[in-house]
């Protein structure tokens, strides 16, 4: 009956370790990106090449011909990918600290596949020709899903579910 | 028979606490295997200590930039040996160190060349040699950059982190 008892207390006892140690080997299990991936902006199921930039704290995107109405912002992706034509509610509005002064861009919520991972983050938007990149993958997009391996590229083509 | 009985006991008592304390360890040896090869995990923030000066100085660490660069102050170049100062707040330091290189910056609007010098610096366990650019940043948050040219060798970033690996090389002791 004691050792029954004391089986009990001592598990009870241990149980947070039980229960912390996986959720430790989660955290290290993030998924392993190189400095630039391909990815999948759904649900228009358009593959666009991201720079991976842990310099960055918030992700953006380079979107022409930005119109705003309301609170819902319609842009063009570049002619390289097609001049999609997205129309999306606006989320909220990201102050930029530029050389010529204070910019205010537009942040909506995008859907992104990126290897398995298929996750909702908040990205600003930005006429952004002068760069090779049309997105920027930040730490807000980062954080809780991956680590970054600069020495390779392109580690991981988009393989979610229902994006094929 | 009392005593084998009391052993058997103490044998059942402790079964719970030797199965959980090895579960742990496997859990903890297979989690440590699982990362990226030999690579060393740092955030999105780490100290290092500029050698052979023992500064030390908090970096950003920047997957999205080719190459490092380093906040100097007053910078003066001659005979190809580049003068600067690190930011007062980081000590001010005043260096003099050989230009190794020019690197042309474009940004949106103007070009820019920057001198370029090989600095020595403990991140972490690792001893590094990195070419960086030198140029006045007061207004950005970190004194250096570590770019993808610091960081591809040895180092994978995870961003839900910073200040995760506090410099050890034995070189780098504080005195």
């Amino acid at each position: 009956m004691l050792d029954w008892l004391w089986g009990v207390v001592s598990l009870s006892i241990l149980a947070p370790v039980f229960l912390f140690t996986p959720g430790i080997a989660a955290a290290e299990e993030k998924t392993i990106i190189g400095g630039v991936e391909d990815v999948i902006l759904l649900p228009w199921r358009m593959k666009l090449p991201a720079r991976v930039d842990t310099g960055a704290a918030k992700s953006s995107l380079d979107a022409r011909e930005i119109k705003v109405q309301d609170d819902m912002i319609e842009f063009k992706l570049p002619k390289k990918y097609g001049e999609l034509q997205i129309r999306l509610p606006i989320m909220g509005w990201r102050h930029i600290r530029t050389p010529e002064g204070l910019e205010r861009r537009p942040v909506v919520e995008l859907e992104i596949c990126l290897g398995s991972k298929r996750f909702l983050t908040l990205v600003n938007l930005t006429d952004r020709s002068m760069v090779k990149y049309p997105l920027i993958l930040g730490r807000n997009s980062l954080r809780e899903n991956f680590l970054v391996d600069v020495k390779r590229r392109r580690l991981l083509p988009p393989r979610c579910p229902d994006t094929h | 028979m009392g005593n084998g009985q009391k052993r058997f006991r103490i044998h059942r008592m402790l079964r719970p606490t030797v199965l959980t304390f090895v579960l742990f360890l496997i859990i903890l040896l297979v989690s440590g295997k699982g990362e990226a090869g030999d690579k060393i995990t740092i955030g999105e923030v780490e100290e290092v200590i500029l050698m052979p000066w023992g500064v030390r100085l908090p970096a950003r660490i920047d997957t999205g930039a080719d190459t490092s660069s380093l906040d100097a102050r007053d910078l003066k170049v001659k005979n190809n040996i580049a003068e600067f100062r690190l930011p007062n707040r980081h000590g001010g330091l005043e260096l003099r160190l050989p230009v190794k290189a020019w690197q042309n910056i474009r940004s949106a609007d103007f070009k820019e060349k920057r001198p370029v010098v090989e600095i020595t610096f403990c991140m972490g366990p690792k001893m590094l040699q990195v070419r960086v650019n030198l140029n006045d940043r007061s207004t950005v948050k970190y004194p250096l950059i570590l770019g993808r040219n610091a960081l591809k060798d040895h180092f994978v970033v995870d961003c839900e982190q910073t200040h995760c690996l506090p410099p050890s090389c034995p070189e780098a002791k504080p005195k």
